[in-house]
């Protein structure tokens, strides 16, 4: 398969970025609907524990007008924010972990692939305006892939594996390089971060929640509606967080897709790059996936990922809706090519 | 009464910070365009240094490049002199001619083929690459920041608040772009070989 199989239009980055901007703005805003309304029913069941005559709509309704104070939304809130703060301080030291990797400079080079490496980045650093030079890193590496992280001149890194430095041409190397760069200054990592770690404080409180109301001492004093929601939220609260966070994490593809076409003004070589990784990860599958196998921490850059290994792992790659990359058809169509 | 005038108290203290706001992003979008037009000027110069180390260096491979090295300079001293009379046309008129050497460097690298193999000009053809890369991605950074100046400073609502301190926030800058002549000389040149 190749582009020639591919209509090419010159697409509509501006429009994809938009669309995808709004989409993750209705993702935020329902995570953080959901972290509330879980603070309030936590609210709800600790007053209707004092007030056990009270009827539960008016717990509620004294909870959202302040005249009973929520505490465990707050705290909760809280919590989130100082989780957040130690991520966004720490999360830059493990994305190379388990790797093989070397930091690529313009005196560090040791070929005219490297140095080729290095100015690419360069030319897409000037083309975004972005006002630092992000590290780079080689992974030594066979299989194609690559990946950013950061936002800031301490943080922002990019990483490619040799694999992709030495398949790839020029152009299409830019083009990646674009899309990591597109990840950093749309900051990507911000988002991923916040998602996992507020699902991860939603879990552990609807967990409590739940062993309370269930094994709790004063249980007959509760309210059934009550119970029955939390029993439904603990099962269903972790598959909705990973929907929604996979959901982000495909459109925030989306959009360094179409901010790399910004950069470069041609979709072309990132429309050849996709279809070039996506025909090696096919030929090479079986090795690849030992090499991927092989890398000890491979769960903590799946999702940065410029191409989703898990595609030629056929148990993984089953449904579109728990895939953290869109597929390469749909990620053609949003850059302008479509399938003939 | 009270809670009518609380609510318009609230909404001044709102639209006073909106208005702070839309003050500020013009300021810093303003600023955005002034480092990118320098950015320009940053890529001309470091442009016109690494083309003369590298004429330099291939010097000795060939005679062209004794003329070549004129040129260039010829046409930076040009570009220098428009730029300080501050004539933007002249000077594009100029920097584009050095491209135009540029170009023809990589011509004159195909004609000798052992010297087209050898690791030094794959090297500083890669160089040369970069070089022009860099300097059009850093006009494409200006016009973009440009048009997102331009975006915001004229759409409904924030235009008043330019109306306000149009002497802070109403600047007017042009895109970086070719003379119209030029354009049509550019869209009508084929190659021939």
């Amino acid at each position: 398969m190749g582009i020639s199989d591919y209509h090419a239009t010159t697409g509509n980055w501006r429009e994809q970025l938009k669309r995808n901007e709004r989409k993750t703005r209705q993702v935020i805003i329902s995570f953080f609907a959901i972290y509330i309304a879980v603070g309030l029913i936590t609210d709800t069941v600790i007053l209707s524990s004092y007030y056990p005559s009270a009827p539960l709509s008016q717990c509620l309704l004294a909870l959202i007008t302040f005249k009973a104070t929520p505490y465990a939304t707050l705290i909760m809130i809280a919590i989130g924010a100082i989780s957040l703060f130690i991520a966004y301080a720490m999360y830059d030291r493990i994305m190379l972990l388990g790797t093989d990797s070397r930091e690529i400079t313009p005196t560090s080079a040791k070929s005219l692939k490297e140095k080729q490496l290095y100015n690419v980045v360069e030319e897409m650093k000037v083309a975004a305006g972005v006002n630092f030079m992000p590290k780079v890193f080689i992974i030594e590496a066979n299989y194609m892939n690559a990946f950013a992280s950061g936002y800031s001149e301490k943080s922002a890194m990019v990483a490619i594996t040799r694999g992709l430095l030495d398949k790839l041409d020029r152009a299409e190397l830019q083009a990646v390089m674009a899309h990591e760069l597109s990840h950093i200054r749309h900051h990507d990592i911000k988002l991923t971060l916040m998602v996992a770690v507020l699902s991860n404080i939603l879990l552990i409180v609807i967990d409590i929640l739940f062993y309370s109301v269930v094994f709790g001492r004063n249980n007959r004093r509760q309210d059934n509606r009550l119970m029955m929601v939390i029993i439904v939220l603990r099962y269903l609260l972790p598959i909705i967080t990973m929907v929604l966070a996979l959901y982000l994490s495909r459109t925030r593809e989306f959009m360094a897709d179409a901010g790399s076409v910004e950069l470069m003004r041609d979709n072309e070589p990132m429309a050849r790059a996709l279809l070039k990784i996506h025909q090696d990860h096919q030929d090479n599958a079986e090795t690849y996936a030992k090499e991927y196998g092989k890398t000890p921490h491979e769960q903590v850059r799946q999702a940065s990922y410029l191409f989703d290994p898990s595609t030629i792992d056929p148990v993984k790659s089953l449904g579109s809706a728990f895939s953290t990359h869109p597929n390469l058809d749909q990620r053609l169509k949003a850059i302008g090519f479509k399938k003939k | 009464m009270s809670t009518f005038l609380i609510a318009v108290l609230i909404i001044v203290v709102l639209l006073f910070f909106w208005v702070i706001g839309v003050y500020n992003k013009l300021i810093s979008l303003i600023e955005a365009i002034n480092n990118n037009k320098r950015q320009i000027d940053i890529q001309l110069d470091r442009r016109f240094k690494v083309f003369q180390s590298l004429i330099e260096s291939v010097k000795k491979y060939m005679d062209y490049e004794k003329t070549t090295l004129k040129d260039v300079v010829a046409l930076r001293n040009q570009a220098e002199a428009a730029k300080a009379s501050g004539n933007e046309q002249e000077r594009i008129n100029a920097e584009e001619g050095i491209s135009r050497v540029a170009s023809g460097l990589n011509v004159v690298f195909e004609q000798y083929p052992d010297l087209k193999a050898s690791q030094n000009v794959l090297q500083l053809q890669e160089e040369i690459v970069n070089t022009e890369n860099k300097l059009s991605y850093a006009k494409q950074a200006y016009n973009d920041s440009l048009e997102r100046y331009n975006a915001k400073k004229k759409s409904f609502f924030e235009s008043m608040v330019v109306g306000l301190f149009p002497s802070k926030l109403d600047k007017d800058f042009t895109y970086w772009s070719l003379p119209e002549d030029k354009i049509q000389e550019h869209e009508d040149y084929t190659v021939k070989f």
